[in-house]
């Protein structure tokens, strides 16, 4: 097992920046999830570990060796695919021995011997003899997972490997993930662009956007305290209201002014920076109705344009002045298009972007001991 | 299928459309295909006013004539020598033309451009270039082996003269189809391979010619095809079937019996048997083709 | 692959070579460099020596642009027939590309747009004529000219060709390739089946109809057996046939290779363009014939 460190990492195509000075470090026996809208750069940076792409600039250590200039096979790493990558006139363990004698010095025999431990490791005994076509997508899947397996690589890399699966499957496929993980205990980088996936699966969540990391966290706290507009509002579904706003300071309190409503600011002792016109943050979940909020919460008036009933909640649409914000209310709550609500906020979860779209305020302070994250502020 | 997918009714203007395509078909291909089956069965006498019927003399002539065995054999090796030859060169340049980082469309262009060649061009051609006493390559080829080339009087040599300017003509059409289903191979297999060090060649071997194998079927076939029935114009213009019968492939000798010696119940017979050539052809390439449907995987 | 760049290796070539280039590149550039000379030799060569007078031709090491200039070229046209050669060729090309395209899109139309009885039948019946290429039906198809009077005649050279199972199948598979919503949204404005054709299929073929174009032009041009049997008239036969003509012109008893070279690279520059503009649809086209 190893630790991957990715310094100033960069990689260029003609003129258009895939990878710009990415910093990111890969615990020995992490789960780290690299996750981001498509076109960000994500697959680019696992491709550069990889050694499928060359590296523009930047150091790629995995251990203790820089691997810039190693061939893929000399990197002692494995890697899952999106479409599988099964050779298709392979039986399940042809796939999984093919290539074994070209990256290590295995004989037949303890080739065979680790094949039969990863089948029982990932319960696809029966599959070794079925080609891919015989297989559903679940089990090819599998057998992918299982020919990374029997290298024991230091580093595993999977590329989106659940995304060709059906949803049913996939919240499967991400349950044995998690639990083989945690028997193998396998320094892990996964890609994806789905922030569920990355929120359930991660130790720790690399969001990535244009080309540059955003923030590194771990889950819970990339939920509650994004470093940035653009993580506020990919992670989490659905996303979090921003809504224009101008911050007005009165001796030590500091309040934000939007045209329908004012709301003064718990902690303003916590700002980082103090604009004149920011971003004011608030997830649909942490908006209510005023009639259940305690207290002498402020509150202010919105009109409801459309509802959706998600099942468990039901979402509201509403108009603020000129500004549309979601509601998470109760569900089989009989609100209906065209109702003026009165709603409130949980104070401790008040979020505020500077015009660059960096956080400069979270209403609850940031626990120092819950992080331990590597530095994760974006160069501004 | 839906009625929204075959929108139109009329049995009529179907039928008026379908009309001039069976007209051409019935007139031009059933009607002279079945006309071969019974001819074969007769003799032409008195210069060719009348027909007799002679059931299956024609055949027994052929099955009893050691210059048709002689050419039978002549075309299948000919087949062979074609089909293997242009399948190994056309691999070795299309997978070049796989590898390849830039510039592979106009190498493509570069590389396929024989598929317009004429047969008739490529045969004059080399028949100038390859020619024993003057031709410019017999010339460098002789200085550099230190043998002496003589394919008009040498009758391996004209075969294997005649075999490469075939192989030349039918590189363009191969490399086509080569080309693109190496192209329809996912890329993660290869970066898979890549990552586990996977040499080139056992990738060539074990992947990418397996994976290809629905396209080399085909290929055979009408590399098979193309050496029985598009090969005239080399003989016509090359050899004439010379020396002593080294390049009497059978459509040259069909052509010489129909139209030189005008023995056209024999020469009936013999495109009867190409018929029965071709027809097995196709079937080997229906059945193979459905056998390997599960690649599509 | 060309967006494909592996890392770069490090063996000893490597390291002679630039940053960023790969060993492995460098063999596979040179061997198709190296291939693609060797296919593209021989019609150097022809051109070259196509410039070239007798006495030139002999000198067997010349490869000189030779003394002729471009006047065996005229000599072939003028005095060899191949002007009227190539003019005979092109109409028969072009005869049968219009020909077969029309007739083949009409047969692709009632196959997949109509509802009739036996349509499986009637497309094997199209589709087995590919077992009957041209020397197994001969001596009939020969016999059939004579009686209807055609020998000589470009009728006898563009009739036999212009129908055609394959390009039925490609124009079929094509069809069936569309969405069904635009056919059924034609059906709902009541739109006939020629101006369906006219004004939705074809428009939406342009590419199948290109590349089946270009495939039956090449195929029409290279027409060699037959019509050197069915055209006895020289002023009516085709190029390809005319360069075997040209192999009886001698000059004081020798071979006029120079011409003979003049009049293969005549009889190869119309396929040759035509592959080179059109080679994308052609290749989109043939993709699909492999079926």
């Amino acid at each position: 097992m190893s630790d991957i460190t990715i310094t100033g990492l960069t990689k260029r195509f003609d003129d258009v920046t895939a990878v710009d000075d990415i910093d990111l470090e890969v615990k020995n026996g992490e789960f780290l999830v690299l996750v981001g809208p498509s076109g960000c750069g994500k697959s680019t940076t696992l491709r550069m570990i990889a050694g499928l792409e060359d590296i523009t600039s930047g150091d790629l250590h995995i251990g203790d060796r820089r691997v810039n200039d190693l061939e893929p096979k000399e990197r002692s790493i494995a890697m899952v695919f999106q479409n599988y990558a099964l050779y298709p006139h392979m039986t399940g363990a042809e796939n999984m021995k093919f290539g074994m004698k070209s990256v290590s010095n295995y004989t037949s025999a303890e080739i065979d011997e680790r094949v039969r431990e990863a089948a029982e490791i990932l319960d696809i005994e029966e599959l070794l003899d079925r080609r891919p076509s015989e297989l559903s997508g679940g089990e090819r899947q599998r057998v992918a997972i299982g020919r990374a397996l029997v290298r024991e690589p230091d580093v595993f890399l999977l590329d989106e490997p659940l995304s060709n699966l059906d949803a049913k499957l996939r919240v499967q496929m991400r349950a044995e993930l998690l639990q083989l993980h945690r028997e193998l205990d396998a320094t892990t980088l996964y890609v994806t662009h789905d922030q569920t996936e990355a929120m359930t699966l991660g130790d720790r969540v690399a969001v990535l956007n244009d080309g540059e990391i955003e923030q590194v966290d771990p889950p819970q706290l990339l939920y509650d305290y994004p470093a940035t507009r653009f993580v506020a509002e990919f992670i989490g579904s659905p996303a979090m209201n921003i809504l224009p706003v101008e911050l007005v300071s009165d001796g030590s309190d500091i309040s934000v002014h939007h045209e329908q409503f004012e709301l003064p600011l718990p902690n303003a002792d916590s700002f980082t920076a103090q604009p004149k016109s920011a971003f004011f943050g608030i997830r649909p979940e942490d908006i209510s109705l005023a009639r259940n909020v305690a207290g002498d919460v402020p509150t202010f008036e919105a009109e409801v344009t459309v509802t959706e009933p998600l099942g468990e909640s039901l979402l509201i649409h509403c108009r603020v002045g000129d500004d549309e914000i979601h509601v998470k209310a109760a569900a089989r709550s009989s609100i209906d298009p065209g109702d003026r609500l009165e709603l409130g906020v949980d104070e401790e979860r008040l979020h505020v972007f500077d015009g660059t779209g960096e956080a400069i305020y979270h209403s609850s302070p940031r626990g120092h001991a819950s992080s331990d994250a590597v530095p994760t502020q974006p160069e501004p | 299928m839906s009625e929204f997918t075959e929108p139109y009714e009329s049995k009529w203007q179907a039928f008026l459309l379908l009309l001039p395509t069976f007209i051409v078909l019935i007139a031009f291909l059933y009607y002279p295909g079945l006309e071969t089956f019974r001819l074969s069965l007769s003799q032409t006498i008195l210069l060719g006013s009348q027909k007799v019927f002679v059931g299956l003399e024609n055949y027994v002539t052929l099955a009893t004539s050691s210059e048709y065995h002689s050419s039978f054999a002549i075309s299948v090796a000919f087949a062979a020598v074609v089909v293997i030859g242009t399948l190994a060169v056309s691999l070795f340049v299309s997978y070049l033309l796989f590898e390849v980082d830039v510039g592979s469309s106009t190498y493509l262009i570069a590389a396929i451009w024989p598929y317009a060649l004429p047969t008739a061009v490529a045969a004059s051609v080399l028949l100038f270039l390859l020619h024993p006493s003057l031709g410019i390559i017999t010339y460098y080829l002789e200085q550099l082996t230190g043998t002496s080339l003589d394919w008009f009087t040498n009758g391996p040599q004209a075969f294997a003269v005649v075999a490469v300017v075939a192989i030349w003509k039918q590189l363009g059409y191969n490399i086509i189809f080569m080309v693109a289903a190496l192209n329809n191979i996912p890329e993660t297999l290869t970066e898979s391979a890549e990552i586990d060090g996977v040499g080139h060649l056992k990738m060539l071997y074990r992947v990418y010619i397996p994976l290809m194998s629905p396209t080399l079927v085909f290929l055979v076939v009408m590399d098979t095809i193309y050496a029985f029935f598009s090969t005239f114009p080399l003989v016509d213009l090359m050899t004439s079937g010379g020396p002593s019968g080294a390049t009497n492939l059978l459509i040259f000798k069909l052509y010489r019996d129909a139209f030189e010696f005008s023995s056209l119940g024999l020469a009936s017979a013999e495109s009867v048997v190409l018929f029965a050539i071709v027809a097995i052809l196709m079937y080997v390439q229906l059945r193979l083709s459905e056998s390997y449907a599960h690649y599509g995987g | 692959m060309a967006t494909q760049t592996g890392p770069s290796s490090k063996s000893v070539l490597g390291r002679l070579l630039p940053e960023g280039v790969e060993t492995e590149q460098v063999i596979v550039h040179g061997g198709l460099l190296l291939s693609i000379f060797l296919m593209g030799l021989p019609l150097l060569l022809a051109l070259v020596m196509s410039t070239q007078n007798t006495t030139e031709v002999y000198q067997i090491t010349n490869i000189g642009v030779g003394s002729e200039g471009l006047s065996n070229y005229q000599t072939a046209l003028n005095q060899y027939g191949f002007g009227e050669y190539m003019i005979n060729s092109v109409v028969m090309s072009v005869i049968i590309v219009v020909g077969k395209v029309t007739l083949s899109l009409f047969a692709a139309l009632a196959l997949v747009y109509y509802r009739f009885p036996y349509e499986r039948a009637v497309f094997m019946f199209i589709l087995l004529t590919l077992l009957l290429p041209v020397p197994v039906r001969i001596v009939p198809l020969f016999d059939l000219m004579a009686r209807l009077g055609w020998g000589n005649t470009l009728m006898a050279i563009t009739g036999p060709y212009i129908a055609s199972a394959t390009a039925v199948f490609l124009f079929r598979q094509h069809f069936m390739s569309i969405p069904a919503s635009l056919v059924e949204n034609a059906h709902l404005d009541g739109v006939g089946p020629l101006r369906f054709l006219w004004e939705v299929l074809i428009p939406m073929s342009k590419g199948m109809i290109a590349g089946v174009s270009v495939i039956t032009f090449i195929y029409a041009w290279n027409q060699y057996l037959w019509p050197l049997i069915i055209i006895s008239d020289q002023s009516k036969q085709v190029v390809q046939v005319g360069l075997r003509f040209l192999q009886a012109a001698s000059q004081s008893g020798l071979t006029r290779w120079g011409l003979i070279m003049a009049g293969a690279v005549i009889a190869l520059l119309p396929p040759l363009v035509v592959l080179i503009v059109l080679h994308r649809p052609l290749l989109k086209t043939l993709a699909i014939q492999q079926k």
